[in-house]
């Protein structure tokens, strides 16, 4: 294609030929657009976020909570979810589920909706998170943005002790 | 019936026109993308619905996946007053050039009492045999670092500070290590930190996917 056109004189023989300064461009379009691509394939155009993450001041005496606002949640190992309601001297059954919309998240919209109706107001719903020794990063982080996705305003993020460990291991 | 004749035209198109524009969105693209500097610690952050923005300059906490920690002091302009701190407050005895070597460093990847040896190694260390800063309960080191940290900060709008503490953890990493950093925080009296993360959608239908909407309008 890159052809340059040649126009012959007729008439001067003793004159330069006439050539047209055109040039077929379409290769270097090519290239052009080669290279666009291949810089937008390159570069990652995505920057990392960030996420917030506020933590409670140890010194201040917690408020009193209702007894049926509190939802347990354990972070185990290979990303499973174990959860409880209400206070662990009572011994309430034990459940688990899983980082899905079906899992974790429907149980968390689900006691927010218990809460809202018993004490009427949905932000009464306490959220306690407790990960443990084998639970990851991205454990971690998903639960705190199940957190954010259900608008859940009351969190605390806690340890597991010796009575939760009794109460896994005995399901 | 009379044959319309349909005048022959050539096929040849100026591409001048196009060639332009190629350019012109090839060097735009060089130019708009930031040159990422090459990461010397292979992480892999976690998604989240999170959609803040990474600030320009940060202490970034990295949690590698096998559980070591590296600090990076990225503000420049407190970076050497920060690594003097820590000699004095913890009496490394660092030499100038050493002290000069370390300001230089990208990241810290050792504890106090390799620190020494590290510095005055002839070759380069991969990050990967390195150590890491310990952060355990029984020996945190970490903590004084953000403890040198604060007091370089001390008279600055600690807002701002805490928006510059940034900890980027592989999703892989094991939450107990993740807690150190977090007590290496709280032990400095920092409450508020952020964390890495990549990009992610809100799901549709929940609650933040409607507040997002109804902040948007």
């Amino acid at each position: 294609m890159a052809e340059v056109e040649i126009k012959k004189s007729s008439s001067g023989n003793k004159r330069m030929n006439k050539k047209t300064t055109r040039v077929d461009l379409t290769p270097m379009v090519d290239l052009g657009f080669l290279l666009i691509t291949f810089f937008v394939f390159t570069t990652t155009m995505a920057q990392p976020k960030v996420m917030g993450l506020n933590e409670p001041i140890d010194t201040i005496p917690n408020d009193e909570i209702c007894n049926s606002c509190v939802l347990t949640v354990l972070l185990d190992k290979d990303d499973q979810i174990s959860y409880y309601e209400g206070m662990l001297e009572n011994f309430p059954p034990v459940k688990q589920t899983l980082f899905a919309v079906n899992g974790i998240r429907e149980v968390l919209l689900q006691k927010k909706e218990k809460v809202r109706v018993t004490t009427g107001d949905a932000n009464d719903f306490v959220l306690i998170i407790k990960p443990g020794e084998r639970s990851t990063m991205q454990n971690f982080v998903d639960i705190m943005d199940e957190v954010a996705i259900n608008d859940i305003r009351h969190y605390y993020i806690s340890e597991i002790n010796a009575t939760d460990k009794k109460l896994i291991h005995f399901q | 019936m009379p044959k319309v004749k349909i005048p022959r035209k050539s096929t040849n198109i100026d591409m001048t026109a196009m060639c332009d524009v190629a350019f012109l969105l090839l060097s735009f693209f060089i130019l708009a993308t930031k040159q990422k500097p090459p990461e010397v610690l292979s992480v892999k952050t976690p998604s989240s619905v999170s959609a803040k923005a990474t600030p320009d300059k940060s202490i970034l906490i990295t949690l590698t996946k096998e559980g070591k920690v590296f600090l990076m002091l990225g503000d420049e302009t407190k970076k050497s007053a920060i690594i003097e701190d820590v000699n004095k407050t913890r009496n490394l005895q660092l030499s100038a050039t050493e002290l000069a070597k370390l300001k230089k460093a990208e990241y810290v990847g050792v504890p106090f009492n390799q620190l020494k040896s590290y510095l005055n190694s002839p070759t380069e260390i991969p990050a990967a045999s390195l150590a890491g800063i310990p952060c355990d309960t029984t020996n945190n080191e970490l903590t004084y670092w953000i403890r040198s940290v604060t007091n370089v900060y001390a008279g600055e709008d600690q807002r701002k500070l805490q928006e510059m503490l940034l900890v980027k953890g592989d999703g892989e990493a094991l939450y107990p290590v993740f807690k150190n950093i977090k007590d290496s925080f709280k032990a400095n009296e920092i409450f508020k930190f952020r964390i890495v993360t990549e990009g992610e959608a809100a799901p549709a239908g929940s609650e933040l996917a409607k507040a997002q909407k109804s902040g948007e309008k």
